[in-house]
């Protein structure tokens, strides 16, 4: 498995703007339940503020109590219940802010995968090509969920912070003017310090991020060609390699590490400084009667609560600025047309024949795969299609299912363009086996059912039977019920086959597509497939793409496409007749190899 | 889980720290220190309250309050110190471990690399170890504070001499039991959030992978409904555990405050009696939360724990496996080189079924010989065994009557050269990797090699290989392997089933090409492919792990009915061919040769 070495996905949005429209567009569903989410949030915080500033009462009673020698005790008892009601009333609302919003952003995630799935099965081919699947399943997992923690930190953190940071700063400013300024002021300050820093270590974050890059695919590589590695006594080859990566992704690491921890050593020098001035400018004050002395303790408070959030706001930023890239991958993803379906005019039988008329395709613009194809099939007639490898015989089959548009061309069914019917009546009436045989995580039963979903048990066990398949599911311990698993490798993959030509045939259609090689195949599955798959062509209107030569021979046309051109037609023997390069090359094949 | 057994993989696992002891311990004073300066500000604070505002002391608030910038200083100068040197500990200590554990795989054998899929050791050698280096870094910063810090605010708080620490314990005792509670709670759900995120996964990548058949069939909905299912399930089981989750944080905010209200109302009681001031109670404040919050983050911390011996445990199995296969006392092999497979078996671990055998044959210099038979008939294992990519379980391998084992490894395979089925080549370029072949190659050398292997598709030796060879066909890659594999001289040639993506024409080429090989060396092929073998000098006919029968092509065509079987399924007579004939049924149609011998030039 040759995967490519994994990129970063992208950190940064490239428009800020309008990835912000579209969350906000996602947000839009649920204006009242975030309203809720928003008040929750100022009523937690709001209660959760005024509490330091009775805690403060509470101790300058005290204190003045101990001076006085006369204990207001009645008065701070009540002071104390009052804050306890206020913490309490903090903590429900906080919690209810979390939980609306839990169900809000899940509940978004769920309809993005949901739609981002229905996208997928819904795309054009071409679009499915210009993706690599890897992106898109990224896209529908790790892009919604850090759009998902984005979400939720930005309302939670940067929500409550926000308002904590006003209110706090109210208070502040109700207790004294010059001692909130004095604290603030550090602020800035500090923002400006953790910037400068998180711009420092962004350069070396990105280097030790190519280095990684570099590592694990030099790991992959080697681990992939372990026994080539070993074969040619290439161990010590291969280490050093492996260190030298290595020890330029340390070089790297440590330094990003090392400069990006340093913004919370700084948050925490601020915090004490502030703590530092308000404790004596704060004294400073007392003695100037400006302040009481439960000020000094409510101060301490406050200037924690302020620097709390406005580290986690720095923190945060990243998460958001990531969440803002998915969600940018994400709707991007979302603006790719689907799959264009404009007729609904239904086809249900063939009657006469299928043709191919001066059919001209390329997969890009300027390359054309097939030129100018004419040729007709008629209704129950097997068609055999030869040729090199990339001269174009899959691409046929491919736009007979409507799976790419035509550049110019028409192919007809019963004289009528295919593209005047709905597509999916078109493909309902072809059944494919390809060679990639593809078959889901489910069980046995289902897999092969999959050709006609309201199968009966015994149309399914029939079908098997017919493709020699039944024997083999029968041989497994749990039969017809066995899982799949992952990429289907408890069963061999003459066996895979097998299951697909079964679902094929239960599924009936009038034109059948197959993709003959069975390079992978030892020699007797080999023979059971070719069995199942003459089964399955009785009575059928099929086109195969050949490698045998009994298919080839018994086809009743024959085809030979080189270069997107066909260079011959006829059968069997009017090739033969023709003495052109069929001919040719089954004769020099004769001289030339066997016996 | 076996406790002492858990202890000595985590030693295990840290060794790589022992070069780093000096900073380690340097990390642990920065941190002391740190936690020090900041454990003595709350006591000037008390200081201030208690003596300055009282006294009306202004010069003595202004001394305490230098002391205090002068304890701020130290402290941040302390954790840049301890940043520093947790950060080269913590990605020196990535780098070894990733280093140990590459130099263990690579010396596994195939025995080792099948008990582990190479999928699973790439994630264990890349992310496992990472996972471990951050987890280490977060230690030395983080973890290792919160403790010290909660040791030390717990004897600042003894050292005020009051009578409230009986508080602490109590809201201590209030947090953890609810902590517990929802950590017992969520982590079964955890298991299944995991399940269900790969589940996502693998239904979205089948999708993906499936959509050619999903549109033919037209089953669009079907899949979407499949995927339905367990979308829903994910957005229950995520709500569920995050509803229980979120009740941490409000809730331990609150308990908190509770206890900053007790002690204030206890506080207020014992300042009636004189046994107390107000700084005091300021300073216990403080210290009160630093303990709890300290605990708190320990608790946190905790429950990293069992995710962090998941990575621990995945890569200590790597460090710990045992090599099966290694060096033995002989490293020189003595020319004319024979070998000799004597009564061979083969069986995978834990598989009831004997892949090999009882297998006779003998390699000698100048002959070919090769293996046919379908697949899973063990043709690549006999292949595998003879460089020790696995080791035998039975009977024995002779290189000139001395059992393999007995040889160092790379004696060994020096003698050997090997190019599998799936061609291996490695990003670098196209010179790059024919040095893998031969070390000391000249360029003229390695044109002689890729001539005879007929790679005339590069432009230079110096075009690009990139990951996974994928700028390369199937059948490009098989020669430019082979060119690789031909490039020194060795002893014996063994080709598994390397030419199966070549045209017939190009094969027959390279064949002739390798002729010239043979003359003082040994040839193994393995194909299953009659024109691939039908000239070796000896054809051995595999079926099932056993040797039905071995001979030239004509001997066995008349002796042996598996043989002759796969050979009529495989070649048409002539005259049949053109003449319709019902036995020809499943002749190969190659049509490379439309173009190669008719019109083509």
């Amino acid at each position: 498995m040759a995967r490519k070495p994994r990129r970063a996905p992208p950190e940064k949005p490239a428009n800020t703007k309008q990835s912000i429209k579209n969350i906000f567009s996602l947000l839009t569903g649920y204006k009242l339940k975030l309203s809720l989410t928003v008040i929750c949030g100022i009523i937690s915080t709001a209660f959760s503020v005024i509490s330091p500033l009775l805690i403060g009462f509470a101790t300058t009673t005290i204190f003045d109590g101990i001076n006085s020698g006369n204990m207001n005790i009645d008065y701070i008892i009540n002071l104390l219940i009052a804050i306890v009601i206020l913490y309490i009333i903090s903590a429900v609302f906080s919690y209810l802010q979390s939980y609306i919003l839990l169900d809000i952003t899940n509940d978004i995630s769920y309809n993005l995968r949901k739609d981002l799935v229905e996208k997928v099965t819904h795309l054009s081919m071409s679009d499915l090509d210009t993706n690599t699947r890897g992106d898109i399943l990224s896209r529908i997992t790790n892009d919604v969920d850090s759009l998902q923690t984005g979400i939720i930190q930005t309302f939670n953190q940067l929500l409550t912070g926000v308002i904590t940071v006003i209110g706090v700063t109210v208070m502040m400013l109700s207790i004294n003017l010059w001692l909130t300024l004095t604290t603030i002021v550090l602020v800035p300050i500090a923002l400006l310090i953790i910037t400068y820093i998180t711009k420092y270590s962004q350069d070396y974050y990105l280097k030790q991020l190519r280095h990684r890059g570099n590592l694990n695919g030099q790991i992959e590589e080697s681990f992939t060609g372990h026994e080539i590695i070993r074969a040619f006594n290439q161990e010590a080859k291969s280490m050093r390699a492996f260190e030298e990566e290595n020890e330029n992704w340390y070089e790297q690491e440590w330094k990003s590490k090392f400069f990006s921890s340093l913004s919370s050593p700084f948050i925490r020098f601020i915090s004490n400084l502030q703590y530092v001035i308000i404790s004596v400018l704060g004294a400073v004050l007392v003695l100037q009667s400006a302040i009481s002395v439960g000020d000094i303790l409510a101060f301490i408070q406050y200037s924690k609560n302020f620097t709390t959030p406005i580290e986690q706001i720095t923190r945060i930023m990243n998460m958001v600025q990531t969440a803002m890239a998915a969600s940018e991958r994400i709707f991007e993803f979302f603006e790719i047309k689907v799959e264009e379906n404009p007729s609904k005019e239904q086809i249900n039988a063939i009657n006469e024949d299928i043709s191919f008329e001066n059919v001209s395709f390329g997969y890009s613009e300027d390359e054309l795969v097939i030129k100018e194809l004419t040729f007709k099939v008629k209704k129950g007639e097997k068609i055999a299609i030869v040729g090199e490898t990339g001269a174009g015989k899959t691409t046929i089959v491919k736009l007979l299912m409507r799976f790419y548009d035509l550049n110019s061309g028409e192919i007809k069914i019963d004289g009528v363009n295919i593209n005047n019917y709905d597509k999916h009546s078109v493909r309902s009436l072809v059944g494919m086996v390809l060679q990639d045989t593809w078959l889901f995580n489910d069980t046995i039963y289902n897999n092969i059912r999959y050709g006609k979903l309201d199968a009966t048990e015994e149309e399914v066990i029939n079908a098997s039977i017919e493709v020699h398949a039944d024997h083999f599911i029968r041989q497994i311990p749990e039969g017809y019920e066995s899982e799949l698993n992952e990429d289907a490798d408890n069963i061999s993959h003459g066996q895979k086959q097998l299951l697909t030509i079964a679902r094929t045939i239960l599924s009936n259609k009038q034109i059948l597509v197959l993709d003959e090689a069975t390079s992978s195949v030892d020699t007797r599955t080999e023979k059971i497939i070719q069995e199942a798959m003459d089964k399955l062509m009785k009575d059928r209107t099929s086109f195969i793409i050949a490698h045998r030569l009994s298919t080839v021979r018994n086809a009743d046309k024959i085809i030979v496409i080189e270069d997107g051109h066909i260079i011959e037609q006829g059968s069997h023997e009017e090739l033969l007749e023709q003495k052109g390069y069929y001919y040719n090359t089954l004769n020099t094949q004769n001289e030339g190899n066997i016996i | 889980m076996n406790f002492t057994k858990t202890l000595k993989t985590i030693g295990k696992l840290l060794s790589p720290l022992k070069k780093n002891i000096i900073p380690i311990f340097l990390i642990v004073a920065f941190l002391i220190i740190d936690v020090y300066c900041n454990l003595t500000l709350p006591e000037y604070t008390a200081d201030i309250v208690d003596v300055g505002i009282p006294n009306t002391d202004f010069n003595y608030i202004i001394s305490v309050g230098t002391m205090m910038m002068a304890m701020v200083l130290i402290g941040i100068l302390a954790t840049i110190g301890l940043s520093y040197f947790s950060s080269k500990v913590s990605s020196a200590y990535g780098r070894d471990l990733r280093k140990i554990s590459y130099d263990k795989i690579l010396k596994f054998s195939n025995f080792e690399l099948n008990k582990i899929s190479r999928a699973s050791l790439i994630t264990r050698n890349t992310n496992d170890v990472y996972q471990i280096q951050i987890f280490l870094g977060l230690f030395f910063t983080t973890m290792l504070f919160s403790p010290i810090l909660g040791i030390g605010s717990i004897l600042k708080a003894m050292e005020l001499g009051t009578d409230l620490l009986w508080i602490i314990a109590v809201t201590f005792i209030a947090a953890i039991i609810p902590f517990i509670l929802i950590f017992i709670r969520t982590i079964p759900y955890f298991k299944v959030m995991q399940e269900l995120t790969d589940k996502i996964n693998q239904i979205s990548r089948e999708i993906l992978l499936g959509i050619p058949v999903i549109k033919a069939f037209v089953r669009q909905e079907y899949e979407e409904e499949r995927f339905r299912e367990t979308n829903e399930d994910f957005k229950s089981v995520n709500l569920n555990v995050f509803r229980i989750l979120l009740v941490l944080m409000p809730g331990m905010t609150l308990l908190l405050n509770l206890m900053i209200v007790l002690i204030l109302y206890f506080g207020a009681y014992d300042a009636i009696q004189g046994k107390i001031l107000t700084g005091t109670i300021i300073a216990f404040i403080q210290y009160a939360t630093q303990i709890v919050m300290a605990f708190l983050m320990i608790g946190g911390f905790l429950v990293m724990i069992p995710r962090i011996l998941v990575s621990g445990r995945r890569v200590a199995e790597v460090i710990n496996t045992e090599i099966t296969i290694s060096d033995g006392p002989i490293d020189e092999i003595d020319d004319n080189t024979t070998l000799e497979f004597k009564n061979v078996v083969y069986s995978y671990p834990r598989s009831e079924k004997e892949t090999l055998k009882d297998i006779n044959f003998k390699l000698e210099k100048g002959k070919t010989t090769a293996i046919i038979g379908g697949t899973g008939s063990g043709k690549s294992t006999i292949l595998n065994l003879i460089p020790r990519l696995q080791d035998v379980t039975g009977g024995e391998i002779l290189v000139n009557d001395h059992n393999i084992k007995d040889y160092k490894l790379t004696t060994l395979r020096e003698r050997i050269s090997y190019a599998p089925q799936k061609a291996i080549l490695f990003e670098g370029t196209v010179r790059s990797n024919m040095l893998i072949g031969k070390e000391d190659a000249s360029d003229d050398e390695i044109r002689k090699a890729l001539n005879m292997a007929e790679v005339d598709f590069i432009e230079s030796l110096d075009d690009g290989v990139s990951q996974g060879a994928s700028n390369y066909s199937g059948g490009q890659k098989q020669r430019l392997q082979l060119a690789r594999s031909i490039l020194a001289e060795r002893d014996f040639y063994l080709f598994d089933d390397c030419f199966s993506a070549l045209d017939m024409n190009t094969e027959a080429k390279v064949k002739e090409n390798l002729k010239s090989l043979n003359e003082n060396s040994s040839m193994l092929i393995v194909s299953q492919r009659i024109s691939t073998i039908m000239d070796a000098d000896e054809i051995i006919v595999l079926d099932e792990g056993e040797i039905i029968d071995k001979g030239t092509h004509d001997y066995l065509n008349e002796k042996c009915t598996i043989y002759r079987e796969i050979v009529s399924s495989q070649i048409d007579r002539s005259k049949d061919l053109l003449y319709d004939n019902e036995e020809s049924s499943n002749y190969i149609l190659d049509t490379s040769y439309i173009k190669k011998t008719t019109g083509g030039k």
